[in-house]
């Protein structure tokens, strides 16, 4: 049951990179190369920051500082990945073209981080 | 016909309450991303103008004239209020403002206190500072609408960081309370 996601799921990868890189050689600027990279660490908050979410005797809502950090920078890389291509042709410094591919790989690739890391969670929870 | 109302209220004023959003226990995480949302949101807003203006040029098809007006350091300066009450907000201990006098020091609350009112000073001083920008140096000159974007994005710059805070601010204050009790 699970091949066939992963199979997906790199596919799907792979076309949000697509769409990243041809955004940017079409018009020969590598500038919406960035929302790329912006997509990809934008999880790695969270992820660094779930660790810290206090012991097993605090409740799992309750939060604390640190979770709650790794929550705001991780909502603020995320919008700046859908943010930064729009400035940038709003500004014609890349055409609207490449602005409109950029953000589709660049969600793209965060949708499959996202459904990754949603799918494969029970997996993980078993090993703990 | 007079059926007797489910859920009687006797404090409700109109006959149709307001809708009762709840979002559960999420509340707070919604929170917080929304305040990270709207805090990058800001920032770009006003980034937007900047990268604009250092690429300003004529409309096409009239000749090339320098543009008239740039984005210098003064609209820069009430955001960076902004973001400083933003901080000094933010490092307040919540538990000290809503005023339990009964553990610590009295004082302290006092102290607490003071801090969230200058920090709010702070973001409202942003907030007056960037209208100040975009009255005085954009619209009382006159620019076309191409320049005076830059002041409009400004102000957005420092509204959307004021509701961040606050949004920040709700949503990790009343977390722990089953009820929702909006007291700042």
């Amino acid at each position: 049951m699970h091949i066939p996601a992963v199979i997906l799921l790199s596919f799907v990868l792979a076309v949000g990179f697509l769409l990243v890189i041809l955004s940017c050689a079409l018009w020969g600027n590598w500038l919406p190369l960035l929302v790329a990279l912006t997509f990809v660490l934008a999880p790695l908050p969270n992820a660094l920051f779930a660790r810290c979410g206090g012991d097993d005797f605090s409740t799992e809502y309750d939060g604390s500082g640190p979770v709650d950090l790794g929550r705001f920078i991780t909502a603020s890389v995320v919008v700046t990945g859908f943010a930064l291509p729009l400035v940038l042709a709003h500004s014609e410094i890349i055409a609207p073209g490449a602005c409109a591919m950029s953000i589709a790989g660049g969600s793209l690739v965060y949708g499959t981080i996202m459904a990754y890391s949603a799918t494969f969670k029970e997996e993980s929870s078993d090993f703990d | 016909m007079a059926v007797p109302r489910h859920n009687y209220d006797p404090r409700r004023v109109c006959i149709n309450p307001f809708p009762n959003i709840s979002l559960g226990k999420h509340r707070r995480i919604i929170g917080i991303y929304l305040a990270g949302g709207l805090f990058a949101l800001a920032n770009w807003t006003f980034l937007d103008a900047a990268i604009l203006s250092a690429h300003a040029h004529s409309p096409y098809g009239e000749p090339e004239r320098p543009p008239p007006v740039h984005v210098g350091f003064v609209d820069w300066v009430p955001g960076l209020f902004s973001l400083l009450g933003m901080i000094i907000i933010n490092l307040i201990d919540k538990d000290r403002v809503q005023g339990n006098e009964g553990f610590g020091d009295s004082r302290a609350v006092w102290r607490a206190r003071l801090f969230l009112f200058i920090g709010f000073a702070f973001m409202a001083g942003g907030l007056a500072g960037s209208v100040c920008v975009l009255v005085l140096k954009y619209i009382l000159n006159h620019f076309p609408e191409q320049y005076t974007y830059y002041g409009y994005a400004n102000v957005s710059q420092n509204v959307a960081l004021m509701l961040s805070a606050i949004v920040l601010w709700i949503s990790q204050s009343v977390s722990t309370e089953y009820e929702y009790t909006l007291s700042i």
